[in-house]
């Protein structure tokens, strides 16, 4: 007996009625739904339901356990607080958009089986495309553009794979694939793409920085975690991902050095931070897995915060980069200090979220007796606290004397979504034991031991020393950054280049002397014999040119016969001669009858 | 912010970075203090300090030689390529 509805279709479904709403009704109505779907998981049981046959196989929509609870949760509960954050919106095409992505993500945390995962991706994939595409700006629209076709690409290594996992195995079912054949690589493909692991990672720093204010704080949370719960769920222990993890970390804090828009500097600290919990699934004990799952659900509210914090200031300025920004404290002191929340939860300080689940990562590496990929990790840590937590709100709220332009607190929507997000993370921070009874493993970890917290405050209070001394070279230059995008942004420019000059060129050239030879045949066909006759004659007349001494009069012939050609053939040719060749044919043709009659 | 407000403030960070390895060092020194170390480094007082410090260093300058010299481009970069 199912007493429950499936909390993806709930969103999904009632998505559809948002654009028949109108103004205060519809607002009640997106906050509603979020609600709904969030007593719905209070009366979800654990196992397996929502069983409908399809061809042969079955498909799943309801694979319910601890793993799949725990993503679901965070999943309600943020876009609950996304959704407050963007009620302001008028779009009603936004929300629909934004609710379908929602929906599409939950859908996938509880399926069973293979096709279903590869449908519910592609729906997540579309959705999300909107979100970007709605800023409506050149620049929004192309990146949407170059964002929907990584993730179709994507999508088809998944679909490739899941296919030849299905040949192989005669199963549908998802469980745990691992890392042992062609499909398996393909499947892992498909979701290191929408992990932003590099270097498949371009197309997250690419869109989400162009994407709608409310729409990119949406896009940081779904995408990419829910990828991770597809590796936790079918790739534990895949050694792989341990040196991907680890490098994807520290990738993502280079890169956010030399980044001068806000946004973008934030989603290169998404690859990084998705790089601790890739890691922790690679890593594979329960600790790690722990680690892993604990640390997406605190990622997803403080890097919620932190894009809601820059939202609010493009929101209110209009702009994005550094360069362009500074001295804002005077207009947006509680923006700057919600913000810093997020800011002291992404680093890792003691009483923030980020704090008890990153250091399980680094509990899990240090078990499991990793020691590069520990010192990796915890360089990370002082790579995101340099940027999230001190460039960020230098550049943009302090840095100059006075503001570099006029700016005000954002809409009170705004502020109560990171209120509220802040919120949580302090909670989740001082009382980490709600989140550690969500886990899917037993829980023997204590985050507040004292080697740990001195040694962060440590590590974070000296990263600041170092800021400090070098903050002259951190302020932002007006350039971008090239990454693995270019493979594709130069490439395909270059590869239409090919196509459009050489290849035509060729292609024209070709076609120029098929249409030269078929003239010279109609030309020939005219008068076969006349022809000859002219081609002989030129070619006599080119070779023997040095010997004949009037040459001049056989040029004058030659002309003669190119003038009259193609002449009369019919008159050229006497009566008798015809029948002669009639005779001749008939003879031939009688011999060839009587010797094979 | 104010001038005596930001002094006051880097007092006490000089405070707390001082604290913090003071704290550690105490902690080693005490008889009933077991370090149940995974890695080495973990054992000498003070090892987070010197790594955040030369960490934070390290990144900036390496990847500030990084796109210096390779991967910062002018704004309309991929617009004139």
């Amino acid at each position: 007996m199912i007493e429950w509805l499936h909390p993806g279709f709930i969103y999904i479904f009632g998505a559809l009625l948002i654009p028949f709403l109108k103004g205060k009704w519809q607002k009640a109505y997106l906050l509603l739904l979020p609600v709904l779907a969030f007593v719905d998981l209070q009366y979800m049981s654990t196992g397996v339901f929502w069983r409908i046959p399809f061809l042969e196989y079955e498909l799943v929509f309801g694979r319910v356990d601890k793993l799949s609870l725990v993503f679901a949760y965070i999943f309600v509960i943020a876009s609950f607080l996304m959704t407050i954050y963007a009620l302001h919106v008028e779009r009603s095409g936004e929300h629909v958009a934004a609710f379908i992505y929602v929906g599409s993500t939950l859908g996938l945390v509880f399926v069973g089986d293979l096709f279903t995962l590869v449908v519910f991706c592609e729906l997540m994939a579309i959705s999300s495309m909107f979100l970007i595409g709605y800023r409506g700006t050149r620049a929004a629209f192309e990146a949407g553009l170059r964002y929907i076709m990584v993730h179709i690409f994507a999508g088809a290594c998944l679909l490739g794979g899941v296919i030849m996992h299905v040949q192989a195995t005669g199963s549908i079912a998802f469980n745990t694939i691992g890392l042992n054949d062609f499909a398996s690589y393909f499947i892992l493909t498909g979701f290191l793409i929408n992990a932003a692991v590099p270097p498949l990672h371009a197309w997250l720093a690419d869109a989400y920085p162009e994407a709608t204010v409310t729409g990119a704080v949406f896009l940081t949370a779904f995408t990419t975690k829910s990828s991770i719960y597809v590796l936790i769920r079918g790739f534990p222990g895949v050694e792989v991902l341990i040196w991907l993890g680890a490098i994807m970390a520290v990738y993502g804090v280079i890169f956010a050095v030399l980044e001068n828009d806000i946004r973008r500097l934030l989603a290169y600290h998404i690859i990084s931070q998705v790089g601790y919990m890739v890691c922790g699934v690679g890593i594979g004990t329960t600790m790690a897995l722990n680690g892993a799952t604990a640390h997406a659900f605190c990622h997803i509210l403080y890097k919620a915060l932190l894009f809601m914090g820059a939202g609010a200031i493009i929101e209110v300025t209009g702009r994005s980069k550094f360069t362009e920004l500074g001295g804002l404290y005077k207009y947006m002191p509680i923006t700057f200090w919600l913000y810093m929340i997020g800011a002291f939860s992404i680093s890792g300080f003691p009483l923030f979220n980020g704090f008890v689940s990153k250091t399980m990562v680094l509990e899990g590496a240090a078990l499991a007796h990793l020691p590069i990929i520990w010192l990796l990790l915890e360089g990370a840590s002082i790579g995101t606290f340099l940027h999230t937590g001190l460039k960020v709100p230098y550049l943009a709220w302090f840095a100059r004397k006075e503001p570099a332009c006029e700016a005000r607190e954002p809409p009170k929507n705004m502020l109560v979504a990171m209120g509220l997000t802040a919120f949580l993370c302090t909670l989740l921070g001082v009382y980490p034991q709600i989140l550690y009874r969500m886990l899917p493993y037993p829980v023997e970890y204590a985050p507040y031991a004292v080697g740990h917290v001195i040694g962060m405050s440590q590590l974070l209070l000296f990263t600041f020393v170092g800021f400090w001394l070098l903050r002259g070279m951190l302020h932002g230059t007006p350039t971008i950054t090239l990454d693995t995008d270019w493979f594709y942004r130069i490439g395909m420019k270059k590869f239409i280049w090919f196509c459009q000059k050489p290849l035509m060129t060729f292609s024209s050239s070709v076609n120029n002397g098929l249409m030269k030879l078929v003239s010279s045949i109609v030309w020939f066909s005219r008068n076969p014999a006349a022809a000859t006759n002219i081609m002989v004659n030129s070619v006599a007349f080119v070779v023997l040119r040095p010997f004949n001494p009037v040459y001049k009069q056989y040029a004058r012939n030659l002309e003669e016969l190119k003038k009259t050609y193609p002449g009369n053939p019919a008159k050229s040719v006497a009566v008798g001669t015809g029948v002669l060749l009639t005779l001749v044919f008939l003879a031939f043709y009688l011999t060839i009858y009587f010797i094979y009659a | 912010m104010g001038k005596i407000e930001m002094k006051h403030l880097f007092w006490m960070l000089y405070a707390c970075l001082f604290v913090s390895v003071l704290v550690e060092v105490l902690l080693h020194l005490s008889p009933h203090f077991h370090a149940h170390a995974a890695f080495v480094w973990q054992e000498i007082p003070g090892f987070g300090a010197v790594y955040g410090f030369i960490g934070c260093i390290l990144i900036i300058v390496v990847s500030k030689a990084l796109g210096h010299h390779w991967l910062q481009k002018e704004e309309d970069y991929y617009e004139k390529h």
